[in-house]
């Protein structure tokens, strides 16, 4: 299942989308803002990773439940992709919000994790910050690092990797209240630009920390 | 005592002379610390007794920084917490100032009864006030039951003791078979409770040598004491005759029985997993029919109306979404929960998306209760005036709670808002300072933020309980 449109090199945003409903792929195809084209379609698991290897997408809007592969779902094509991680981002999609389906495909290398629920324009504006480079965070995602870090900020360099910054809990807890990184950016005096820095150490700590209760906290939800 | 007050956890305090423990004591207790000190040194010198009470309690009480460190977890000895809280509530008043003295020193007489029994001998007439038949639902009933269990059985066996040293002829022949065969069969049968917990819980192989263990050394007990009953001869010689043939016969008996018990189990074990997994389906499909296909009807009759659709389809989300992945025992009566109920009854009634996150969480109690009040009246205000997605997020930290509404509406000034118009001045600001919480309304024209903050009151005992949750939460 791959329609593969070669050739033709767009100006814009080229993605795949993966997901296993039909339905819920042509609706989002029309969703989409016209700049960013559709370079290719997959349903499981194993469509996805050679279809991703065959088109090499700028972003891949991914589901976190597929069929196939490892049973793992967006987890299992995160892994099969791992040579591409560094030119292709993933954005996760998902109708679960629960912690362990967000943190573990953003623990297995995906930018950015946005529910289904989202609106067109919402998510045109997410593929195009994940293609730029930046992390996408939702209210509840960020409340899963809240929960997960803790909110105390970090006061000793060395563990750098298994704490927030004071800065990077105040962003943190702006975007869980709802905020947009424009309305933060206003809220803190910083630029859009720091805020998306912010942003993306946060995606850092959070994929690489091996921080005990980070470790605790995912193995209570079963997500290792 | 006239009002059951919960007592100061018991943990060794830091004005000490050798270990601390008199002081905790003392102020576990409520009494002066000179009297606790002496009365130690008094029954130091019954034959030891208060030597022997001192280091049990030295080994066995934590000190105040190792419960606090363990305080998240479980309780740091099994003891200390049963003396104190727990019990103030099941307990009649005329006991309550009894029954907690004399649990003390309960433990205490299996040292004591072997050197003089002071203590053992002080405490028995004091457990003695409780009337029989109200003993065993109590001791059922409570949470240690095991431990109170235990020391009433040391303190017997002191009394005994006391009795024999006073002259009193004490038949202990039959005595200690009864005890044996007593003994034995409570060891077994709490093997059995257990194996039928663990058989819901879960089964795990390594708790099974300790269950076997436990079975084996329950029947060796009852085996001798009735072998000893029935000889009553008390000579080795024959018990030892008369105990290798019965194992003989139990020996041959289970080889026979053995592979006929093993198909037994595995069929009613197969029996069992395929009724649990018929049980779930059934569960399922019940849930199903009731919830999802009734609201595509409903979805469907309503298909003009979008708002009505838009609303019926994120109800049955939300309850579909609480189905599969809330855990109902470990999220009732907490602060997140009403948060998330008040924000789908604004939802359901306006039909406006209501975002909720959280972070952390804590026990309800009556100031959450006016927090959680002018949070629904906020956002209520946020469906009504504010335009799309309603955002509410509620963080729980040691020091306070704090809920932020926000929407997206052309926003207001608050001071511009007229006397006469209740909800925002009296709903949501006046409760919140009534309540010793604050409240503040920052409207710009790209929306507004209600934040609500309700510290913790010091010294409030459901502050205590809502930081161990709250620590669990956040870990």
């Amino acid at each position: 299942m791959s329609n593969t449109e070669a050739g033709s090199p767009a100006p814009g945003i080229r993605v795949v989308i993966v997901d296993d409903h039909a339905i819920f792929r042509s609706g989002l195809k029309a969703d989409l803002d016209p700049d960013i084209v559709v370079a290719g379609e997959a349903g499981t698991v194993e469509d996805a990773v050679a279809v991703i290897a065959a088109v090499r997408p700028d972003v891949v809007l991914l589901d976190v439940h597929l069929p196939g592969g490892l049973g793992g779902g967006g987890r299992d094509v995160l892994a099969g992709s791992a040579p591409l991680l560094g030119s292709t981002r993933f954005l996760a999609l998902s109708v679960s919000d629960a912690a362990e389906d967000v943190v573990s495909v953003i623990r297995a290398g995906a930018r950015g994790y946005v529910t289904k629920t989202i609106s067109g324009a919402e998510i045109s504006d997410a593929v195009r910050r994940v293609a730029g480079g930046d992390a996408v965070f939702s209210p509840r995602l960020a409340g899963f690092v809240l929960d997960a870090f803790g909110t105390a900020p970090a006061d000793i360099a060395d563990d750098e990797l298994d704490r927030l910054s004071a800065r990077e809990l105040e962003v943190m807890r702006l975007i869980a209240r709802g905020y947009s990184y424009k309305e933060v950016a206003k809220e803190l005096f910083i630029s859009i630009k720091t805020v998306e820095t912010h942003v993306s150490a946060v995606l850092r700590k959070l994929q690489l920390s091996s921080r005990h209760e980070l470790t605790r906290w995912a193995a209570e939800r079963r997500l290792l | 005592m006239t009002t059951a007050v919960p007592r100061p956890p018991l943990v060794r305090g830091s004005d000490r002379v050798i270990a601390g423990v008199c002081a905790g004591l003392a102020r576990h207790l409520g009494w002066p610390v000179r009297m606790v000190r002496l009365g130690m040194a008094v029954a130091a010198l019954a034959g030891g007794a208060g030597v022997a009470f001192y280091a049990w309690l030295w080994i066995m009480v934590p000190t105040a920084d190792e419960s606090a460190k363990r305080n998240a977890r479980q309780p740091a000895s099994p003891i200390a917490p049963a003396v104190s809280a727990p019990f103030a509530a099941p307990l009649a008043e005329p006991y309550a100032a009894p029954l907690t003295a004399a649990t003390f020193p309960a433990p205490a007489g299996a040292p004591g009864g072997t050197t003089g029994a002071a203590a053992g001998a002080a405490a028995t007439p004091l457990a003695g006030t409780v009337p029989a038949d109200t003993w065993r639902s109590r001791v059922t009933g409570m949470r240690y039951g095991k431990e109170i269990l235990l020391g009433a059985g040391l303190l017997l066996a002191a009394g005994i003791l006391i009795a024999r040293l006073l002259g009193v002829d004490v038949p202990l022949g039959t005595l200690i078979p009864v005890a044996a065969i007593l003994g034995g069969a409570a060891i077994a049968w709490m093997q059995l409770d257990e194996t039928r917990r663990a058989g819901l819980v879960d089964k795990t192989k390594a708790d099974q040598a300790g269950g076997w263990a436990r079975l084996a050394a329950g029947l060796a007990l009852v085996v001798s004491g009735v072998l000893v009953m029935v000889s009553g001869s008390g000579s080795w010689e024959q018990t030892w005759l008369a105990l290798l043939s019965s194992v003989a016969v139990l020996g041959g008996v289970a080889l026979v029985l053995l592979p006929w018990g093993l198909k037994f189990w595995r069929d009613l074990e197969a029996e069992r997993a395929g009724r649990v997994r018929a049980t779930e389906r059934a569960e399922i499909a019940a849930h199903l029919h009731d919830s999802v296909l009734q609201t595509l009807a409903l979805i469907q009759r309503r298909a003009g109306n979008e708002t009505d659709v838009v609303r019926l389809a994120r109800a049955q989300e939300r309850e579909l979404r609480g189905w599969l992945y809330r855990d109902p025992g470990k999220e009732a009566g907490q602060l997140s929960e009403s948060i998330k109920t008040a924000a789908a009854d604004v939802e359901d009634s306006l039909g406006h998306a209501v975002d909720v996150v959280t972070v952390g969480d804590c026990a309800m109690t009556e100031r959450h209760e006016a927090l959680v009040q002018a949070a629904r009246e906020a956002m209520l205000n946020a469906a009504r005036h504010g335009g799309g997605a309603v955002s509410v997020y509620l963080e729980v930290t040691d020091g306070a709670a704090e809920v932020f509404v926000k929407d997206r509406g052309p926003g207001f000034d608050p001071d511009a808002v007229p006397a006469d118009r209740m909800g925002v001045r009296e709903s949501i600001v006046g409760r919140m300072n009534r309540h010793g919480g604050t409240a503040t309304i920052n409207s710009t024209e790209d929306g507004t933020e209600v934040r609500l903050r309700l510290p913790r009151s010091a010294g409030a005992p459901a502050g205590a309980a809502a930081t161990n949750s709250n620590g669990e939460a956040k870990l």
